[in-house]
């Protein structure tokens, strides 16, 4: 083993009953089992359970910053528990050097009916710290909860961002050597996000080993030193953050229907054939370009062109617009000719879309093409935004003789 | 860093690791915790008294509730407490209040971990000390009713024998079994809530087929039942010394009270072998 390690997880699997009545006759079971002494036999399935995490093995060392990532009920949370040693291992070992500490629905522990000032003493004493080392630390708590003379005040007449701020404070407060984060930085404002990103990044620099779990690969490309893509049950190893990134949101794309592109073309009077695109995987700043070609018996004039790209997995448009934004008018002239359209230097990072292209006939009156084609954008490494841009770095001298 | 601090996770723990070492385990957590279970049970006691407006009174009162019903039953003719050398309420307030070390302590403990549900599936702290807290309540409780019998005495110019000292020795063997039966019932309810219900009906009926409001009986099927009984020794032979100094129960107290240490020790190695699969399921 690496001495370095602080968290060695080998070969770790952990398993779960889909139904409750049965989970209990299991739980029952086992629980009979172990007191007699004899081994559980929980290697093995029994009807109705299913590896939620299967056969997963890491070594995070000191002050490293391992992301988990994976999608919803890829076992990110089951992992999470077992470091944690809430649920233990049913096949596999984990070995934990130090204090646990956790960033989890902070809070938890909080009754409404307390002051702020008993529930610190009681968060804290949950959270492992002593009496004394509770009173060394309470101003600073306080001081970083940011709650003022609520204090003395029940926490059920705390707003939720006020909740959330003592809920951390106590948890960072407890110094741990190993500090388990979930997803709890998506609350609170933004003035708050940056303290706690702050108070983060100084228990890093203390030798804090963390294990963020987030869907945020914003977050995770900011902090993460290295990524586990848990998909599944199972556990991809990335060294690279920006290679998990992408292997993450590659879990989505693969789940796309690529079979959605569907035509109208033409009516009596025009035929549309031979529609070909340049590519379907495209890089920021790539020109996308349809060619169309027709065949008419009449000339169209002044059709509407739409363009829309679309984004596969959220709401919302990336880009949507006609022919008329760009002034310019566009007249089919009879006979057999080729439409080319060009999207120019197109900025989206890291996506899976789908580009639509309808055309209409003069006022709307007909739709004549309409044609959907799914893309994907692929990602530059170290960027996470949904848009790739131009930057320039320059440092001229400020100083003028 | 303390490297020390070495904590592993398999399947099986603690059959690998023996079941020797299960003992000081339990010790050592049970110590470092001390601090924990205090603050989770002023958590407790602040939670419950907060929103009340007379607020340990109660303690006072539901006893005294109890008792009162006795006692009017007596007068009435409808219920017999039998032959009691004491004045019958004092008799009445210390046994429940010893009686409720357990019947409220059993129902508290039952309760710890599923009303800590979502914050036991969330940060690993020790179960133990939850259930150890859930009886604080009881206690207190059981202290307040002593005040109680401490007025009753000067109203009564009833003078204890010197027996009511040693009263904090002799109620450890019920506590004992309290906290065994706890620790499973707390896990069992974890598991099945319908634990928690059924052990609400048993106390109630408990109470009425234990001689603790009336005198043991001589004949009858309840005589029999109560010399089985150990929580009948264990309410009744305190009591005995505390206010007269002879008990004629000697004997079955010192049996119940191993029964209760046993009890309480297989209990807890039970609870410390299996409390991670209950989380699991809680």
């Amino acid at each position: 083993m690496n001495d370095d390690a602080v968290i060695r997880v080998e070969h770790v699997s952990k398993k779960f009953c889909k139904d409750l009545k049965t989970s209990m006759r299991y739980g029952i079971e086992d629980i009979g089992r172990n007191a007699v002494g004899m081994p559980s036999r929980c290697g093995q399935l029994r009807k109705q359970e299913f590896w939620a995490v299967d056969d997963v093995s890491f070594e995070v060392e000191r002050g490293q910053t391992l992301g988990l990532i994976g999608p919803n009920g890829a076992g990110k949370t089951t992992l999470f528990k077992m470091l944690n040693g809430i649920f233990w291992p049913d096949k596999g070992k984990i070995t934990v050097k130090g204090r646990m500490g956790v960033l989890i629905d902070v809070g938890a522990g909080f009754h409404p009916m307390l002051t702020g000032r008993e529930n610190i003493y009681v968060n804290a004493a949950i959270l492992g710290m002593s009496k004394q080392e509770t009173e060394e630390k309470f101003d600073s708590i306080v001081e970083f909860a940011d709650i003022g003379n609520f204090i003395d005040t029940a926490v059920k007449h705390y707003s939720s961002g006020m909740f959330v701020r003592l809920g951390f404070a106590v948890a960072v407060h407890c110094e741990p050597d190993i500090l388990l984060v979930d997803e709890v930085l998506a609350v609170g404002d933004e003035g708050f996000q940056k303290k706690c990103f702050n108070k983060i990044g100084q228990l890093r620099d203390a030798g804090t080993t963390t294990i963020l779990v987030s869907h945020n690969m914003h977050v995770i490309s900011t902090f993460a030193d290295k990524v586990i893509l848990l998909d599944k049950g199972n556990a991809h190893h990335f060294e690279n953050v920006a290679d998990g990134v992408k292997a993450y949101n590659k879990l989505f794309w693969k789940l796309e229907d690529s079979g959605l592109e569907k035509v109208i073309s033409g009516n009596e009077h025009i035929s549309f054939f031979n529609e070909s695109i340049n590519r379907r995987v495209l890089h920021p700043r790539d020109t996308f370009c349809i060619s169309l070609d027709y065949d008419s018996q009449i000339g169209y004039d002044n059709l509407d062109i739409d363009l829309a790209i679309v984004s596969s997995n959220e709401l919302g448009h990336y880009f949507q617009a006609t022919n008329r934004a760009y002034g310019k008018q566009i007249n089919l002239p009879k006979g057999r000719n080729r439409l080319i359209i060009r999207i120019e230097d197109i900025p989206i990072n890291q996506a899976t879309a789908r580009i639509i292209i309808s055309m209409w006939t003069n006022n709307r009156t007909e739709k004549l093409f309409w044609w959907m084609i799914p893309v994907e954008f692929e990602g530059v490494n170290y960027s996470t935004g949904k848009n790739f841009l131009k930057a320039r770095y320059e440092i001229e001298s400020a100083l003028r003789n | 860093m303390d490297s020390r601090l070495i904590t592993t996770y398999e399947p099986d723990n603690s059959l690998k690791k023996g079941y020797r070492s299960i003992f000081p385990e339990i010790y050592n957590e049970l110590k470092a915790n001390r601090w924990l279970i205090f603050q989770l049970f002023k958590k407790d006691f602040l939670a419950l008294y907060k929103q009340s407006f007379i607020g340990l009174m109660w303690a006072v009162i539901i006893p005294l509730v109890t008792v009162g019903t006795f006692v009017v039953l007596n007068g009435a003719g409808v219920f017999n407490t039998g032959a009691i050398a004491v004045p019958y309420a004092l008799y009445a307030v210390l046994g429940v209040a010893i009686w409720q070390l357990f019947s409220a302590g059993i129902i508290a403990s039952s309760n710890s971990l599923v009303l800590a549900g979502p914050m036991i599936t969330k940060i690993n702290f020790s179960l133990k000390s939850l259930v150890v807290a859930s009886m604080g309540q009881s206690i207190l409780s059981f202290l307040v009713g002593f005040c109680v019998v401490v007025v009753l005495l000067f109203y009564y110019r009833f003078v204890p024998s010197a027996g009511i000292l040693l009263l904090p020795l002799l109620i450890i063997p019920i506590i004992l079994l309290t906290l065994g039966l706890g620790f499973v019932s707390s896990l069992l309810n974890g598991i099945l809530r319908d634990i928690g219900n059924v052990l609400s009906i048993c106390m109630t009926f408990l109470l009425f087929l234990t001689p603790i409001l009336y005198a043991k009986p001589t004949t009858g099927i309840l005589a029999v039942v109560s010399t089985y009984n150990p929580l009948y020794y264990l309410v009744s032979v305190p009591r005995d010394l505390a206010l007269t100094g002879v008990s004629p129960e000697w004997k079955g107290f010192a049996l119940s009270s191993a029964f209760a240490a046993t009890v309480f020790l297989v209990c807890l190695v039970f609870f410390h072998l299996t409390e991670t699969r209950v989380t699991e399921r809680v």
